[in-house]
């Protein structure tokens, strides 16, 4: 009733291929986008820099470790390198005169370069060894931005973003930070909703699934693979050089730690391996439910006239979020993509349940 | 009809406009501890917020602030930079003007922020050394000594100790392998240059858990001098490591991070005559702590557990926010209510020879210096309780003073 699949025909090829054949999917794709676009006077200011700005980029990036982790199976725990890679090469060229747009643009290349030539080395191995040695270009970047003083910015490793220029045109307002990291994000979610459907995404799912059952139907297992790293890279490249411009405004190399890596791979695993909008409940869960239970729980504490010392106060959270995790992956261990999926696919026939019968 | 409605709106305002009233009579003043007890500083960031607490506490007992309470609110950012500009944002919109992170990642991170908008960072002892040029860092208070000003100091107490001349003297510097301990290595590099030292450096990976290869190596090169850069837990291995390589404790000159946790793991004998660069005076004999041991923990009104005062990380918080408060009190005796973070920043930088009663090196703020003069001293460990070797000391002003210059330099260049 709700997603009325009633009237849809498929009489021709473009209506067959279309991203949203059901109505009510393409209204809330509207209203979704309508409330992005509106943002700025829909959100509190706090809301939309510190909630709903740094979300979408993670978004972006989460998405962009989903090509890789959930389309191609590919391990990943290196991603947070990846992005400060792009980040880095991003400040430097800026603050060498290039203009933004292709310094971004360049931060992404940069990005993919190096994951390419450390893809090539990495997969040879698969599964387990392949996560390791990913963890590896974590570490080496860790190492390397540390201790080359010309990339970290010297003794105090911060190198501050200069303003960013849209155009020779100089974006500091709120709203115009938001909406370049909204347009970021929206590209990189058109780009992924397209890929699924193209022969680049199908063969992507067919090396996930078994690589050399992949190489015996003509799909180059190693080929493909390269691509998903570097296709993937320019987007973690590209979103850490977002990040820095529109979020952080300096980059220092903890911004891309390890720490962060592991996050990462927390919100595309909570959210749901390949799926789209999973990634963004995973990179809210990840992102921003700490702060929000710890200020719940803060609250509560207030009401009940508990008086509980900083420190618990602070780990209580903890143990709240961590629980929360378990749970979520318990309940649906394909995780809250699969959720939104299980209630689409309930009231896809609802209230005619027998039908799916 | 009418009138009831008239009368039931000005009933309203009056009741609003006493309110308003009422609360600019009782408006507290502000301290946003944006801090990490939950992550990696937490073997810090207790004693500190307590410290904050219990003095706020003594004070607002006293009537505050020149009449205004003081309100210390503490939340957790668990040392990830973006929570860290959450609270900060968040805080800020809620009209708080001083905010204190005391984490060297979110520091940086609320930074750019805090220099955009015009509010007041406190950042001792964490964060850019070089903030504490007040011409660039124009809303950053890092009052206390750089780590370049407290490594040049210790040198200064070697020079001392060998009667005036460093030639032929080994040094050794034991370092993580990261930001925090490689900062002081081009002050080293410089004094090393002019004062002809040996300078051995020593890195140890993160988490610093091994540095078994490292000792060896130091015990190879039998430096005269070790000066540590490590944190908490990394200072217990050392202990070991040297204990095992037979290297005497009192070649050991730590970093001021080293507190009673830190000796009573290493044992408290074993500890006998290593030294530290101090910052603040420890122990519980000053008159303020024995104030709030009496006022606070002896009526159980303590803002947490009474052990955590026995550790001088509870007087660093404590001189911390003698500074903070007594900048905060000059700001309202010259400027008045309500407070401006400009005010404030006035406030800061009239601070002259305060020294907290003696737990402090006397600071003195000035526009153009937020450090407050770097006086760092070196204290030995007895076996029971710290005993200073030296008198405060501001050594090599002139190499420190270039260092924080060509760094603040590069920040007024690129943040235009």
């Amino acid at each position: 009733m709700l997603f009325r699949q009633a009237g849809i025909f498929h009489t021709d090829y473009a209506a067959d291929r279309a991203m949203f054949p059901i109505p009510l999917d393409r209204w809330m794709v509207g209203v979704l986008l309508a409330l992005g676009l509106a943002a700025p006077w829909v959100f509190s200011s706090l809301a939309l820099t510190s909630y709903v700005m740094p979300w979408l980029i993670w978004a972006a990036a989460a998405l962009g470790l989903n090509l890789i982790l959930g389309w191609a199976g590919q391990f990943h725990f290196g991603y947070a390198a990846i992005m400060g890679i792009g980040a880095y090469t991003a400040v430097h060229g800026v603050r060498a005169g290039i203009p933004w747009e292709i310094a971004v643009v360049l931060g992404g290349l940069m990005a993919t370069v190096v994951g390419i030539v450390f893809a090539f080395a990495a997969l040879r191995v698969k599964g387990l060894y392949l996560a390791l040695s990913t963890l590896a270009l974590q570490f080496v970047m860790d190492w390397v931005i540390s201790h080359v003083p010309a990339i970290s910015g010297g003794v105090s490793a911060t190198l501050q973003a200069p303003t960013l220029r849209l155009l020779g045109q100089q974006v500091t307002s709120e709203a115009g930070l938001y909406y370049v990291a909204l347009g970021w994000c929206l590209f990189v979610t058109v780009f992924m909703l397209n890929l699924r459907r193209t022969a680049l995404g199908r063969a992507l799912v067919a090396v996930r699934e078994k690589d050399f059952a992949a190489a015996v139907i003509g799909v180059q297992s190693f080929y493909y693979k390269l691509v998903a790293f570097a296709t993937s890279s320019f987007i973690g490249g590209v979103s850490g050089a977002i990040l820095v411009f529109t979020f952080y405004h300096a980059v220092t190399p903890e911004q891309f730690s390890v720490n962060v890596s592991i996050e990462l791979l927390a919100m595309v695993i909570v959210g749901g391996l390949a799926s789209i909008i999973g990634s963004y409940f995973g990179a809210a869960f990840i992102l921003l439910l700490p702060g929000q239970i710890n200020q719940l729980v803060a609250w509560t504490a207030k009401l009940m006239g508990a008086d509980i010392g900083v420190e618990t106060l602070a780990h209580i959270p903890q143990m709240v979020y961590g629980a929360l995790i378990i749970g979520v992956l318990l309940v649906e261990p394909m995780g809250l993509g699969k959720l939104y999926a299980n209630v689409r696919n309930y009231l896809l026939v609802w209230p005619f349940g027998y039908a799916r019968k | 009809m009418k009138k009831t409605w008239i009368s039931t709106l000005a009933g309203a305002v009056m009741l609003l406009a006493g309110q308003a009233a009422l609360a600019q009579k009782a408006e507290p003043v502000r301290f946003a501890l944006c801090y990490d007890l939950s992550k990696a500083y937490t073997f810090v960031t207790p004693q500190i917020v307590q410290a904050a607490k219990d003095y706020a506490d003594i004070l607002n007992a006293k009537g505050g602030i020149q009449g205004h309470k003081i309100e210390i609110i503490a939340q957790d950012h668990g040392n990830e930079p973006q929570r860290g500009i959450e609270c900060y944002e968040k805080l800020k919109r809620e009209g708080v003007m001083i905010f204190d992170t005391l984490s060297t990642p979110v520091s940086r991170a609320v930074l750019p922020r805090v220099m955009a908008d015009g509010n007041i960072l406190l950042q001792s002892f964490v964060g850019r050394g070089d903030a504490i040029d007040g011409d660039v860092f124009k809303w950053i208070f890092p009052i206390g000594p750089t780590y370049w000003g407290q490594v040049a100091n210790d040198i200064q107490y070697i020079k001392n100790y060998h009667k005036g001349s460093l030639k032929g003297v080994k040094v050794g510097f034991v370092y993580p392998d990261y930001a925090f301990g490689q900062e002081p290595i081009p002050v080293l590099k410089t004094l090393a240059a002019t004062e002809g030292f040996e300078l051995q450096l020593y890195p140890n990976p993160l988490p610093g858990k091994d540095q078994a290869a490292l000792w060896t190596q130091v015990r190879r090169a039998n430096p005269d001098w070790i000066i540590t850069w490590n944190l908490s837990a990394m200072h217990v291995v050392a202990a070991k490591e040297m204990k095992r390589n037979g290297i005497p404790m009192d070649k050991l000159i730590s970093v001021n991070w080293f507190n009673e946790v830190d000796i009573n793991n290493i044992g408290a004998a074993e500890a006998k005559g290593m030294k530290r660069g101090t910052n603040v005076v420890g122990g519980q004999n000053h008159p303020l702590i024995q104030q709030i041991l009496k006022d606070l923990y002896g009526k159980g009104k303590g803002n947490g557990d009474r052990k955590n005062l026995d550790d001088v990380y509870y007087n660093t918080g404590l001189a911390m926010y003698s500074v903070a408060f007594e900048g905060v009190r000059l700001a309202i005796k010259q400027g008045g209510w309500p407070l401006t973070p400009a005010k404030i920043k006035a406030g800061m930088e009239s601070l002259r020879n305060f020294d907290a009663n003696g737990l402090i090196a006397p600071v003195t703020v000035t526009a153009k210096d937020h450090g407050g003069g770097g006086k760092t001293r070196i204290d030995m460990w007895d076996g029971t309780k710290w005993t200073p070797q030296s008198d405060w000391i501001s050594a090599y002003g002139d190499v420190v003073e270039k260092v924080i210059k060509e760094q603040s330099a590069e920040f007024a260049k690129t943040s235009k």
